[in-house]
């Protein structure tokens, strides 16, 4: 049989034992197994498919050459989504996104300003990339997630669509207990009231 | 319970919290509407929130990734790989190695056995191969040190012996070394300038 079959039977932490082997199908298989959640949590933090394929790759290149430094004590994914979450965070902060919703800056002063900063998912259809993203991020609910504030964008996405518990958020995130559990509470009000006059 | 749920308990229903605590939430939730509907539509959203789609990246991305991974194969691994490439892939492959193997060990065992039962033969035709192969090399060297230095040279190595053999080659050595080392020095002079 094949080691890329047998592989990919086997649990994270032996996959990332055969990888500090220096074993390249074993690296491919946790790229595999990986790389579509970790470039959808950055893509849904990044709203941008070029910038979250970069960071996607940033991560994943930080991971695999430091894979010596992983300890089998710990869930591999954690690992590889608190990487991924520090890199899309100092992404943002260089790059001052955090402050821009697709509704606008929630610092702008007057409604001029809030049109200005503002990121109008649809109409941004320029080239063939830009409609591919605008179809899909342009549902309601994610654009709900994308007016949150990235610490509870990480939170939910890591729970509700990652399945990851309060305590795995709170490891990956380097968080404490209460404030991932205030942060998830906050986003589903937030999102409840976001998506609100479509149920009504 | 004579209030409405607040958001933290609903948030306890949402996550499937189960304890002594949880009962008389769930009994006010069945019986008021208001907080019914309330967590009905916090269960919503999350079902949306977790059918929501996973995005690929483009085609070829760990062929990016591994493109700028190092990634360090210890010769260990790399010659039990070089090994586990060798062997056939099917079951009856492998049968038929294992036994090929077997029978060409089995040969050899039988082999070894006869040689030391007649070790004074083995030994009398070792002696006589090696002396062959001396006097062949021997020949062939002194044919080419007789054409390279003369039937001088030749003479006087035979007369100086073994020693005189290895302050033959002691000088070839170096004079190569010397020779490698003024080349280096020539080459990179050449690069620098």
């Amino acid at each position: 049989m094949p080691l890329s079959l047998e592989l990919s039977n086997l649990p994270d932490a032996d996959v990332a034992a055969l990888a500090k082997e220096g074993r390249e199908t074993a690296f491919r298989e946790l790229v595999r197994r990986y790389e579509r959640p970790v470039f959808s949590l950055i893509f849904r933090m990044v709203r941008d498919r070029e910038t979250a394929e970069d960071l996607a790759q940033d991560t994943f290149i930080k991971v695999l050459n430091h894979i010596d430094r992983y300890r089998p004590e710990f869930k591999f994914s954690s690992w590889l989504f608190k990487i991924a979450n520090n890199v899309t965070i100092d992404h943002l902060r260089k790059r001052q996104l955090d402050t821009v919703s697709i509704d606008g800056s929630p610092h702008a002063a007057t409604a001029a300003e809030a049109e200005a900063t503002s990121v109008d998912v649809r109409s941004r259809g320029e080239s063939p990339l830009d409609e591919m993203e605008a179809r899909e991020l342009g549902s309601a609910i994610e654009q709900a997630i994308a007016t949150l504030r990235p610490e509870y964008r990480a939170c939910i996405l890591l729970r509700h669509v990652e399945g990851r518990s309060y305590e795995e958020i709170a490891a990956t995130l380097d968080l404490p207990l209460g404030t991932v559990k205030t942060y998830i509470h906050r986003a589903r009000h937030e999102l409840r009231d976001a998506l609100s006059h479509l149920r009504s | 319970m004579d209030r409405h749920l607040l958001p933290e308990e609903i948030d306890q229903l949402l996550d499937g919290e189960v304890g002594f605590g949880t009962a008389p939430l769930k009994a006010h939730a069945r019986a008021c509407a208001a907080c019914r509907a309330e967590l009905e539509s916090a269960r919503l959203l999350v079902r949306e929130l977790e059918h929501l789609p996973r995005f690929a990246p483009a085609i070829g991305f760990a062929d990016r990734v591994m493109a700028h991974v190092q990634v360090f194969v210890p010769w260990h691994v790399a010659l039990l790989d070089t090994v586990r490439g060798w062997l056939p892939r099917t079951r009856a492959g492998r049968a038929m190695a294992w036994a090929g193997l077997g029978s060409a060990a089995l040969v050899l065992t039988v082999i070894s056995l006869w040689l030391i039962t007649r070790l004074d033969t083995v030994v009398f035709a070792v002696d006589m191969g090696l002396a062959r192969v001396r006097a062949a090399s021997f020949g062939v060297l002194a044919g080419a040190a007789s054409t390279l230095f003369g039937d001088g040279t030749v003479q006087a190595l035979r007369a100086g012996g073994a020693a005189g053999v290895m302050l033959a080659l002691f000088i070839l050595v170096l004079s190569a070394a010397v020779a490698a080392r003024a080349l280096r020095a020539i080459v990179a002079g050449a690069r620098r300038r």
